[in-house]
């Protein structure tokens, strides 16, 4: 006998086949089916192998707590691991498959494993293969031999390793009320919160709303409690105050009432829709959240508990009344409780025979005695189940006369004939997000289970969660949790009528049974009774390394199945009470949640970029570019067959000889206005910006408090209170940061602004021996000549009909101007200047040139102004005032600051002609065997064309007094070792004469 | 974490950069003295409990901000702009506060 | 008069996108204002910052952090204490705000090239900004005319509501194409068409 589906029952569309594969077989089922449901109609028991022993292991759940029957779903090359065949909805087209087992899921090589229990017991692998003391595998060299092969053995699913094309998107709400859970305390409080107008969301991690109403066989108001449910959702679907987020599971609850929820929004679809999602994560900040998160069922610990056709005993009423599937033919019952007993007369009703409930307890109500009748199925109050029989399905089970009071079993075991057995060992509360969001759980002595605590954020709690298992109570606590949660006033109402089996909530206290054979706590983990107790008897008496050494309720269980029944054990093992021992606490994520969801839509093309206004015609002009942090920026214009050492030897080469032009648009710039803009800018700077003359600008330094060199860049005085500061590249943000914490913090009294324009102005770098002439040739409006526009002096014109203004400043050496225009005009601007450069030569030039001009002159960036160099160091010392403090002037004299072998700005020239690298040191003599002795490293090197040879800036120690001595470089990575000769920085046109013209 | 800006309401810590132990005091500019200047530059307190930070809303109004928190439990007891009353005005946490309110 | 290139312009595509088969639920454009300047006032001198944006700009700012309004050819809002940005179709309105905004009040700042200004509207303008945004889009949380300073990751952005299901938002120029990007394909789903 085998499970099958009923003829009619349950929430699914026997008008609808699916046809899925699982393990490349074909199979159908119906719509409104999950792929447990759907095998499980096709007789199918035999779901997957366990982690350590590769057990063969059936459905234990129906549900989102499913240690057993976990698959990988196949989409095309993506592969997604340990989906619970109870969470995955089936579509036409879905491929499953099992895990765990080699070569197939029914004849699995690593089953032998079973034969050495006892030794594959806890802390197994860390006892075995801590590795002999000596020898060539001599301690973790012998985990790491083994390790492949344990890998192998034991686990779950594998990981894949195709690229997801999967979209996955991160949503932001807010709502007055989250009600997390849609049974019907979920559905009450959603209502009654909503009914107050309060903004409500409402998430359950089903696709259907209403939880145990879609699978009890009570009546709301007269109807079937399914038909209320769906009466309650319809109603909140039509009103705009609400959001319904069906498929999605609330995993994490975080400070501030912020909550994390995952929504699967296409899984179940064969295909997404056009842009639509895979998964959606939702930021959830809720004013106040409902709990009715509902419980889960315990199971039993018996020898044998793990056998296929073992199930819990709400799941297969699940089954039955939801899915119309009967998990068996003949059905046992093994229960410390009443709530099995509805179980069973559900599966009679739905044409299961069931043939046997063992209740541990010896004294039975009339009312579970009636229900039994009404099953028609034996008593045998007073036994427990000792022993399974069966392979890959159960077919039998052996009864014992049980005595709760000491656990002792009594009497011949009896044998019952059975291809189901259904278990309840009690309830136990999902208060996992309430235990996340900062409180201890507490142990409720009977019910025999952890209940919520008294909130620390803004919840509620209502129905299963709070320990109220009763449809009535779950209906009258949701309203008064929705209404709370709304901040309405408690009001007496008329509340929908339940009609439901009668049932005690309260379990006996019986959680194992102890007999003979392996009887499972945690099936996921393969942890056995034995196994708590034998980590007890080595010492392990924290619950909290209970949990780490067993690995008890970890992986995607944390604990749902298995917490309970484990601490059950450890007590009696520690012979305290169970509050005693206290609990685990619960972490996020409740349940497991996509990678994907958790970076969203930051990763592949869809990072920012930065893009500067000339950026288009870069492209369009053969720019190869370069991404220098979000910015991109032209590194070369190459020609064709041109290596970028061609192209950007050329380019500064052109440069020298007639005049080149670079796109510097991603400088940092920040507008420094209002009447304390010059006093404000002498404190920042080590020089003196109050004495700078309108319309000329200047170059200044930075330092950080702490005396070192921070940044650099021109500073021009537009107006009497009006300054533009223009910063390095990279560091623009980190500038715009200092400037704002010192007014805002130290001198909140200065009246100055500043504001980022770093967007608002299109700069480009004109230089050369003819960039005078050029400009002259395409600026109005202004004269360019020496008088007009000196050094540092400033102009504004207009170029092509589009004002500018122009700076006369170098960082190539020559003489050279920056022209700035609004951002929107910058390529218009841009195109006439190399327009008018045409009959000069003119050459457009990338950061390749750039920064081999700069390296001939010998100017610091970012790589010599690293953090730990100061103005010293960087022979910047002449910027240092002494008629005024500023940033770091106090610090910057200290001891270690002033020392002679200080690592010094040096200029390097390869003495062997070959190339230099970044990042290389220097050293005295050469070791190669041995490389030691560095004096110093290499922070920028190029091929010179202006020198025609190689060279590099470096900080060396005690640099300067090395100057016109030898040394060499030592690069063992790059076995690069060679003589250089150190020099000053300033290797090209030291006295500037180019420059000044 | 959400911290509420006086002037654009709570916001997650995200849109926020932590800006160093608010209980420093910087020297006189022109002090010399190296002992006062190390304590500002390199002591932090680090209180089990309650701490001054400042915070600023680089995410958002860009405003600094004094922010008392608790470091074991992260509840923020107090946020300030570091400016004082200065700043706030007609468009400060006053009128912010109100609006707060009413939703 | 030469043109402001758009830095939208190689991703600026006219037309119905997405899933627009199933209806068009979002409009994307940039509405490319002639002027946006930022006014900021001294400590104390906010009323008179308030009062020279009516001068210039006819525009009566409501009381309250972020308080804006927009008569739809000008607009203005709070985005900081004392801070507010200024648009008007026409140019020139940094010129009109420096000869009233004297320095004993505060600055003025032309961000005319610096800022783009791009406009979201339709039913479900709401769900697709909060996919980049964490703050609240809700029209009691967020009422017509109101500003906000936000981020998405590393963009900085500006966003005033300019009506029940419109929002301007205003970007620094250099991300903006990045950001249009990432606003066109969140935008997919629903359908959604560029104006």
């Amino acid at each position: 006998m085998s499970p099958r589906r009923t003829d009619t029952g349950g929430r699914i569309d026997r008008l609808k086949t699916i046809r899925f594969t699982f393990d490349g077989a074909p199979y159908t089922g119906h719509a409104g089916d999950t792929l447990a449901s759907a095998l499980l109609a096709k007789g199918v028991t035999l779901y997957g192998r366990s982690f350590k022993y590769h057990r063969p292991r059936g459905l234990l759940t129906a549900g989102v707590e499913e240690p057993n029957a976990l698959v990988t779903v196949l989409k095309g090359e993506v592969r997604e691991p340990n989906i619970p065949a109870t969470m995955v909805e089936i579509h036409d087209g879905l491929v499953a498959i099992s895990q765990n087992r080699f070569p197939s899921l029914a004849w699995d090589i690593n089953a032998v494993n079973q034969l050495g229990g006892k030794v594959l017991s806890a802390g197994f692998y860390y006892k075995t293969f801590m590795g002999p003391v000596f020898g060539p595998l001599k301690g973790t060299r012998f985990w790491m031999f083994c390790e492949h092969f344990i890998r192998r053995a034991a686990g779950l699913g594998s990981a894949g390793s195709a690229k997801d094309p999967a979209r996955y998107e991160r949503m932001n709400a807010f709502c007055d009320v989250l009600v997390v859970g849609s049974g019907p305390a979920g559905l009450m409080a959603a209502k009654a919160a909503a009914d107050q107008g309060a903004r409500v969301m409402l998430a359950d991690l089903e696709p259907r709303f209403g939880g145990s109403a879609n699978w009890s066989d009570e009546t709301i108001d007269g109807a079937p409690a399914a038909d209320w449910a769906r009466r309650i959702v319809a109603q909140l679907e039509g009103r705009d105050n609400v959001r319904l987020l069906p498929r999605t599971t609330v995993w994490g609850y975080y400070d501030n009432n912020t909550l994390a929820a995952l929504e699967r929004v296409s899984d179940h679809k064969e295909q997404p829709g056009k842009g639509e999602p895979r998964h959606r994560y939702w930021a959830i900040r809720a004013k106040s959240v409902v709990l009715a998160t509902g419980a889960f069922e315990r199971p039993l610990v018996f020898p044998g508990n793990d056998r296929p056709g073992v199930m819990l005993a709400h799941a297969a009423e699940r089954y039955a009344n939801e899915f119309g599937v009967l998990p068996g033919e003949r059905i046992a019952l093994f229960t410390n409780n009443d709530s099995a007993y509805r179980a069973a007369v559900a599966l009679k009703k739905a044409g299961a025979a069931v043939v046997a409930i063992a209740d541990v307890r010896p004294e039975l109500s009339p009312e579970m005695r009636k229900l039994a009748a009404e099953a028609e199925a034996e008593i045998f109050a007073g036994h427990a189940v000792v022993a399974t029989e069966g392979g890959k399905a159960l077919s039998g089970l052996k009864l014992q006369r049980f005595d709760m009071t000491n656990g002792a079993l009594i009497g011949d075991a009896r044998s019952i004939h059975a291809d189901c057995l259904l278990m309840s060992g009690g309830w136990s509360p999902t208060i996992h997000l309430a235990s996340q969001a900062g409180a201890k759980a507490e142990w409720n002595a009977a019910r025999q289970a952890f209940l919520p605590p008294k909130p620390t954020q803004q919840w509620i709690g209502a129905g299963a969660f709070t320990g109220s298992f009763s449809t009535t109570e779950a209906i009258a606590e949701g309203r008064a949790a929705g209404l709370a949660a709304a901040g309405g006033q408690s009001t007496p109402a008329v509340l929908p009528v339940v009609e439901a089996v009668p049932g005690d909530p309260d379990p006996a206290p019986v959680f194992e049974i102890r007999a003979k054979g392996k009887s499972f706590v945690d099936f996921q983990h393969d942890v056995t009774a034995e196994d708590v107790r034998l980590a007890h008897r080595e010492g392990f008496v924290s619950v909290e390394h209970l949990k780490r050494y067993t690995t008890l309720g970890m992986a995607t269980d944390q604990g749902k199945s298995s917490n309970v029944p484990g601490l059950a054990i450890m007590a009696e093992a520690l012979g305290k009470p169970i509050p005693e021992v206290g609990t685990t606490r619960f972490r996020p994520p409740f349940a497991p949640v996509s990678i994907g969801s958790l970076a969203a839509e930051r990763f592949g093309d869809l990072k920012p970029e930065r893009l500067t206004p000339m950026h288009d015609w870069h492209l369009a002009n053969g720019a190869t570019m370069y991404s220098a942090g979000l910015w991109y920026r032209p590194m070369i214009y190459g020609h064709a067959g041109e290596t970028v050492e061609q192209a950007y030897v050329r380019e500064a080469k052109a440069t020298r000889e007639s005049a080149g032009i670079v796109d510097v648009s991603t400088l940092g710039k920040i507008a420094v206005q209002g009447p304390d803009a010059a006093a404000f800018l002498d404190r920042v700077y080590t020089n003196m910006f109050s004495t700078l003359a309108v319309g000329k600008a200047r170059y200044g330094l930075m330092l950080r408090e702490d005396g070192l060199a921070f940044d650099d860049g021109t500073t021009w005085r537009l107006g009497e209170q009006d300054f533009l500061m223009t910063t390095t590249t990279a560091n623009a943000g980190k500038v715009m940061q200092h400037l704002e914490y010192f007014l805002d913090v130290i001198w909140p009294e200065l009246k100055v602004h500043v504001t980022s324009v770093t967007d608002e102005w299109a700069g480009a770098a004109i230089g050369g021996p003819k960039a005078r002439q050029i400009l002259a040739a395409c600026v109005t409006g202004t004269a360019v000549d020496n008088a007009t526009l000196p050094f540092m002096g400033i102009v504004r014109g207009e170029i092509a009909g589009v004002p500018v203004m122009i700076c006369r400043l170098s960082f190539s050496g020559e003489m050279a101007f920056e022209v700035y225009s609004g951002a929107g005009h910058g390529t218009h601007v841009w195109e006439a200047l190399v327009e008018a450069g045409k009959p000069f030569g003119l050459v457009t030039y990338g950061l390749e040139a750039l920064g081999t001009m700069r390296i001939e002159k010998g100017h610091v960036t970012g790589a010599e102004i690293d953090g730990r160099t100061t103005a010293r160091d960087l022979h910047l010392d002449w910027m240092l005032s002494k008629k005024k403090p500023f940033i770091g002037s106090a610090m910057m004299d200290r001891e270690g600051l002033i020392a002679s072998d200080r690592l010094e700005l040096v200029g390097l020239i390869s003495l062997d002609n070959k190339p230099l690298n970044g990042g290389a040191h220097i050293v005295e003599e050469v070791d190669e065997a041995n490389p030691h002795g560095s004096i110093g490293h290499i922070t920028a090197c190029c091929y010179s064309p202006a020198l025609g040879k190689h060279i590099a800036l470096a900080l060396v120690k005690g640099g300067k007094a090395r100057q016109g001595t030898r040394a060499h470089v030592s690069d063992p990575l790059r076995n690069r070792f060679g003589p250089i000769e150190i020099v000053s920085n300033h290797f090209f046109d030291p006295d500037g004469s180019r420059m000044h013209g | 974490m959400l911290i509420t800006c006086p002037y654009c309401g709570p916001r997650d810590v995200i849109e926020f950069t932590y800006q160093g132990d608010g209980n420093r005091e910087r020297p006189d500019p022109a002090s010399q003295n190296f002992e006062a200047w190390n304590a500002y530059v390199y002591d932090r307190l680090n209180p089990a409990g309650d701490h001054n930070e400042i915070w600023q809303h680089s995410g958002g109004c860009r405003a600094h901000l004094k922010v008392v928190r608790n470091t074991l439990t992260h509840e923020i007891s107090s946020v300030v702009f570091t400016r004082g009353d200065h700043g706030r005005g007609d468009h400060g946490s006053a009128a912010r506060g109100k609006a707060e309110d009413k939703s | 008069m030469v043109e402001r290139q758009s830095p939208l312009e190689p991703e600026f595509h006219v037309g119905s996108h997405g899933n627009f088969e199933h209806g068009v639920e979002i409009l994307l454009t940039e509405t490319r204002p002639g002027s946006i300047v930022q006014v900021a006032a001294w400590p104390g001198e906010e009323k008179k910052l308030i009062s020279a944006i009516r001068t210039v700009a006819g525009l009566a700012l409501p009381d309250g952090a972020g308080g804006g309004v927009s008569d739809g050819v000008k607009s203005v809002f709070g985005f900081a204490p004392g801070k507010f940005t200024v648009a008007d179709e026409a140019e020139g309105l940094a010129a009109a705000f420096a000869r009233v905004v004297t320095p004993a009040i505060g600055t003025v700042t032309d961000l005319s090239h610096g800022r783009t200004a791009i406009r979201i509207a339709g039913p479900k303008a709401e769900w697709v900004l909060a996919k980049f945004f964490a703050i609240d889009f809700a029209l009691p949380a967020f009422p017509i005319g109101a500003g906000r300073s936000t981020t998405h990751h590393d963009i900085f952005v500006q966003i005033q509501r300019t009506g029940a299901d419109q929002f301007d938002i205003y970007v620094f120029r250099s991300f903006a194409r990045s950001f249009w990007k990432a606003l066109c394909h969140a935008s997919e789903e629903v359908g959604y068409e560029v104006q």
